[in-house]
């Protein structure tokens, strides 16, 4: 809470103190009513994951009426597998898709945004129409494709393409950020004879800690939360991830472990809630706070 | 087999770039003793399965990997791994699905191994049955079950109402859900959900009138006056609060926790003998099976053993033999009988019954006394569904019984709808 | 300042080759090639292929089990005269993106400016928001909006207080649509962050420039926030209306994959999946996505032709 630099501030509001008091006052009443809407599905899913299995759909009260850990221990230990395998693995995959993700597309990025080279808008057409054609259309194509390769029951599949810059979604985003970096910076290096690798390098990406910082957190969330592409790609039980693992608690035709799955849900939640916590940080770094003039 | 080979040829050349620099790299298919094995279901199948497959493994040496998914995800999945030619060995399979898988050869006709790898003696001639397409047996039953109505007896002895028997007839339910109304169960409880978009059900209804869903040439059983029938039955216990509202039952998209069982909104609702334990583990009223309505005293016939499961071998294995011997260890021995008990319905074999029956649950003895006990009730095993069943039920059936609860559409408008829209599905399937 | 960033509007591509110390054509083009390496491989070597496949499928009949036969044009065909639930589920997309996109959009931005303020408990409060966001679109979610939505739901209870006695919204078919839209607003983390960071990258001595000559904040957010703003407006604006055009799995979760009550959930490529996945018919699922395909790229094509009129880059 603390880490706000006090510099931040940046609007110097005009009227007297005591309004300004009266006005934040306001902001946080707001934001704190706001929260507890955004909160009461976590608090939901918190005091179900304790609630004994016949209680969770039948209770009125928000509160259990017994407090049980039974759910977490058998959710933990109730498949073959440990869920401890299937936390390891999605950190894995999620941490190797970070660094992937972040390192290829912020250079395709710099090349879009900075670099001229013929057919760029050719590519940059395509990039975008990857991302807007439904991913169930090409996933039995791919699966062959995966397959010929020999990748299929491995992380491959998961994880080169992110080293590969293949969502879309994230060089666009780069390319918004880079070229709003002010160009004379590089112009400048460049007279220097900088060569665009060191540009790339020493100016463009210190200068881009928030957006890079950005497309870590979804990086890390979206594809810790992903399971179709897990679904697909993994068959062994010891390659499961988090999120695969929370499918195999609930079936329409047979018995499901409700307890289980929502005691799951919540450690599942812990470590992305982490991830966004730490690298939130490098949101605010940025031009605000390294007071560069323009 | 051409056919299959064409289909990945193409499917390669496609991706010719990449599979080009990767040619010397084409997985070869464990001819080991290794098979694998593909389900749905929940941890409890799951742990049963497991249990299985390692009995197996110590008992013959061969290895039988398991992966199990939720019943969404198992359909996608299992066709991507078809449609890649890396089909799983061994495919449990659904009543729904085995007709498309059969006719085109995703899973083999297991006829020459019966009798050799695969020992199916006393194995029960309906299940037997039920297993086979245009002839040929393509699916071992692995248990038997019934529809059946869930009953929430606690909600009966509130409402001072007598529990269904299984002489329960249609008018009775009228009666009943006046009295539940009357006694306000719970502020608003109503006897029966809304089963007008329930398949089985009105499958069960067709089958007292003599009819059938579908007949054996994969033609509508039925024709557009009994469909208009059917609504009009609901839509009376609609506008008479018997059943409960469409809002309501509209709430119910298929997992248990949305049910109107489970959500107290009904003290009845037709589903399926072996998911009695199922629908306990998640209430607190105590509840029973029985037998779906009839249409008057004395009718019956419109109950069957329908296979809950098969297990299939798929076409594509290079084990086929080796797969069937496991399934003929699944289905006959008494050890994993003991292990498997009745979680995916009524064993089929005789012997494998009577050896796992006094060591059963309170709730499985329930099922499995219900299921050998139908009597009356019980009618032969129709054919199985055409292979478009599935999309009639999912997207007509149930949306057109919400527009007629929700009255965008009368019973005498959606019945005619009804055969002519499931009529021009079944043409273009 | 602020004038210099204002008129700066060119965008890239229109935008001579600058003075650079390589005189050659190949050295103009090397480093963009090299540095767009690793995307041209992943996208030559993993994502052409599988496109180009479902084209072709597209206009093929492929039951995902057996080869596809080549049946030209009858899938586009079938879509556009004979197909109403084709109809019903664009309709229902269409409505979804239209309301979704610029209230998510509009509520992310204020929230992010709210944010942006340095007030004191930033890092907690942009967390809390962006918790529903973590929570993705798993069961917990599809129970929980139950619990709020339906008859004797959370929402019904607090309007009996004011005396109204309200319907069962997610299971009405004339509400449950707007259940999913305010499922989507609910879940406004992902545009609210990328507002941030670049509400972040505004460099503040505009805002110490423009409060000394006494323009009021609302003048300040107008000619400097906005203005700079755009290029991330820009991208949330279309990068959300993808994902609404392509949005599957809230409506997939929430309806149990049916689309009802009587399809008014049934988004696009929720009708596409049960075509692909559910009834066997991949050929006609894949045309239905380049149909898709085409209304979105006609969409972003527009987007990108306006977006010189009011997108400012600083070039």
């Amino acid at each position: 809470m603390s880490d706000v630099p006090a510099k931040l501030t940046v609007v110097t509001g005009k009227g007297s103190p005591g309004r300004s008091r009266l006005t934040s006052l306001l902001i946080h009443l707001g934001l704190l009513a706001a929260s507890v809407v955004m909160l009461y599905p976590l608090l939901w899913l918190l005091a179900a994951s304790f609630r004994p299995e016949n209680e969770i759909f039948t209770s009125a009260s928000i509160l259990p009426s017994v407090w049980s850990i039974d759910s977490y221990i058998r959710g933990w230990n109730g498949l073959r597998t440990s869920f401890g395998v299937f936390f390891t693995n999605s950190f894995i995959i999620s941490g190797l898709s970070v660094i992937g993700n972040v390192m290829a597309c912020s250079m395709a990025a710099y090349a879009f945004a900075r670099l001229d080279f013929r057919f760029k808008n050719f590519w940059f057409a395509m990039m975008l129409l990857t991302l807007m054609l439904p991913y169930q259309v090409t996933l039995i194509p791919q699966y062959v494709l995966f397959r010929q390769l020999g990748w299929v029951n491995t992380f491959l599949p998961l994880v080169v393409p992110k080293f590969l810059a293949a969502d879309g979604f994230f060089i666009f985003l780069m390319v918004q950020f880079f070229r709003g970096l002010p160009k004379e910076l590089d112009e400048a290096a460049q007279m220097d004879g900088c060569s665009p690798w060191r540009i790339y390098w020493k100016i463009i990406i210190p200068l881009s800690m928030p957006v890079l910082a950005t497309a870590a957190i979804f990086t890390f969330i979206w594809t810790w939360d992903d399971f179709f592409g897990p679904l697909i790609y993994l068959s062994e039980m010891k390659s499961y991830t988090v999120m695969l693992g929370l499918r195999t608690f609930t079936d329409s035709t047979g018995e499901s472990d409700y307890g289980g799955l929502f005691a799951m849900s919540v450690l599942s939640l812990v470590p992305i809630f982490l991830f966004f916590l730490f690298f939130q940080r490098l949101l605010i770094e940025g031009i605000a706070t390294t007071g560069m003039k323009r | 087999m051409t056919i299959r080979i064409d289909r990945r040829h193409f499917l390669m050349g496609s991706s010719a770039l990449i599979a080009a620099g990767a040619a010397g790299i084409s997985p070869a298919f464990a001819q080991a003793e290794r098979l694998r094995l593909l389900f749905w279901g929940g941890q409890a199948r799951a742990d049963r399965t497991y249990a299985v497959t390692d009995l197996y493994q110590a008992a013959k040496g061969t290895d039988v990997e398991g992966e199990f998914l939720a019943w969404n995800d198992y359909w996608p999945k299992l066709a991507t791994q078809t449609a890649g030619g890396n089909a799983p060995d061994i495919i449990q399979m659904d009543y729904r699905y085995i007709v498309e898988y059969a006719q085109r050869n995703a899973i083999a006709p297991l006829d020459e191994f019966v009798g050799g790898a695969l020992k199916l003696d006393d194995f029960d001639a309906d299940q037997l049955e039920g297993g086979k397409v245009d002839g040929s047996l393509y699916g071992i039953s692995l248990g038997a079950n019934s529809v059946a109505l869930m009953v929430n007896t606690t909600a009966f002895e509130e409402a001072g109402v007598a529990a269904p028997t299984r002489d329960l007839t249609y008018d009775e339910i009228m009666a009943m859900g006046e009295a539940f109304n009357s006694a306000n169960v719970r502020g608003g409880m109503k006897v029966i959900m809304d089963g007008s978009g329930s398949e089985p059900m009105l499958d069960n209804w067709l089958r007292q009138k003599g009819l059938a869903l579908y007949t054996a040439d994969g033609k509508l059983g039925f024709d557009a006056d009994a469909m208009t029938e059917w609504f009009q039955l609901w839509s009376q216990m609609r506008e008479a609060g018997v059943c409960v509202s469409a809002e309501d039952q509209a709430l119910d998209t298929g997992p248990h926790e949305t049910t109107m069982l489970v959500l107290g909104k009904a003290a009845m609702m037709p589903s399926n003998s072996n998911q009695l334990v199922g629908f306990q583990a998640v209430m607190q009223d105590d509840i029973t099976i029985s037998s779906y309505p009839r249409l008057a005293a004395g009718v019956g016939g419109g109950h069957y053993r329908k296979p809950s499961m098969f297990f299939s071998v798929a076409g594509s294995s290079a084990n086929k033999e080796a797969a069937a011997e496991f399934l003929s260890f699944f289905v006959n021995d008494p050890e994993a009988a003991a292990v498997l008990g009745v979680e995916r319905g009524i064993p089929c074999s005789a012997a494998v019954r009577d050896a796992i029956a006094p060591t059963l649950s309170e709730q499985d003895q329930i099922a499995l006394n219900f299921v050998a006990n139908l009597g009356d009730l019980l009618g032969p095993l129709p054919p199985s569904p055409p292979a478009a069943a599935g999309e009639i039920d999912i997207s007509l059936l149930r949306t057109l019984s919400q527009e007629v609860g929700f009255g965008a559409r009368s019973p005498e408008d959606a019945g005619p709808y009804f055969v002519k829209e499931a009529t021009a599905i079944l043409n273009r399937a | 300042m602020t004038a210099r960033s204002l008129q700066s509007g060119a965008p890239a591509r229109e935008r001579a080759a600058t003075p650079s110390i390589w005189s050659r054509i190949w050295q103009n083009d090397a480093p963009g090639y090299l540095f767009l390496l690793p995307w041209l491989i992943g996208f030559i070597g993993l994502t052409v292929g599988p496109m180009v496949t479902s084209l072709y499928l597209s206009f093929t009949d492929f039951d995902l089990l057996t080869s596809p036969d080549w049946v030209g044009a009858d899938n586009y065909i079938r879509m556009f005269t004979n197909d109403a639930k084709f109809w019903t589920s664009m309709r229902v997309t269409m409505f979804f993106v239209i309301f979704s996109v610029p209230l998510k959009l509009a509520f992310a931005l204020a929230v992010a400016m709210l944010l942006n303020r340095g007030i004191r408990g930033l890092p907690l409060y942009r967390a809390l928001f962006y918790l529903p966001s973590l929570l993705g679109a798993s069961v917990a979610i599809a129970i929980l909006w139950r619990q709020i939505f339906a008859g004797d739901g959370l929402v019904n209870k607090l309007l009996l207080l004011v005396g109204i006695e309200g319907p069962s919204w997610i299971s009405n078919p004339q509400y449950s649509l707007w259940t999913l839209i305010v499922l989507s607003i609910w879940q406004f983390g992902s545009p609210m962050i990328i507002f941030l960071a670049g509400l972040r990258q505004i460099p503040t001595d505009m805002y110490e420039a423009a409060s000394l000559d006494g323009a009021s904040k609302w003048r300040q957010f107008i000619k400097i926030t906005l203005p700079l703003l755009t290029p991330v407006v820009f991208f949330n604006a279309i990068i959300q209306t993808i994902e609404a055009f392509k949005s599957f799995t809230p409506a997939f979760i929430i309806s149990g994959g049916t689309g009802n009550p009587i399809n008014s959930t049934l988004f696009y490529t929720l009708y596409l999946y049960q075509e692909a996945f559910a009834f066997f018919r991949m050929g006609y699922a894949s045309a239905l996505a380049w149909v898709l395909l085409a209304v979105v790229g006609v969409f972003t094509a527009f987007s990108f032709f306006t977006s010189k009129y009011w997108v400012h880059y600083d070039e």
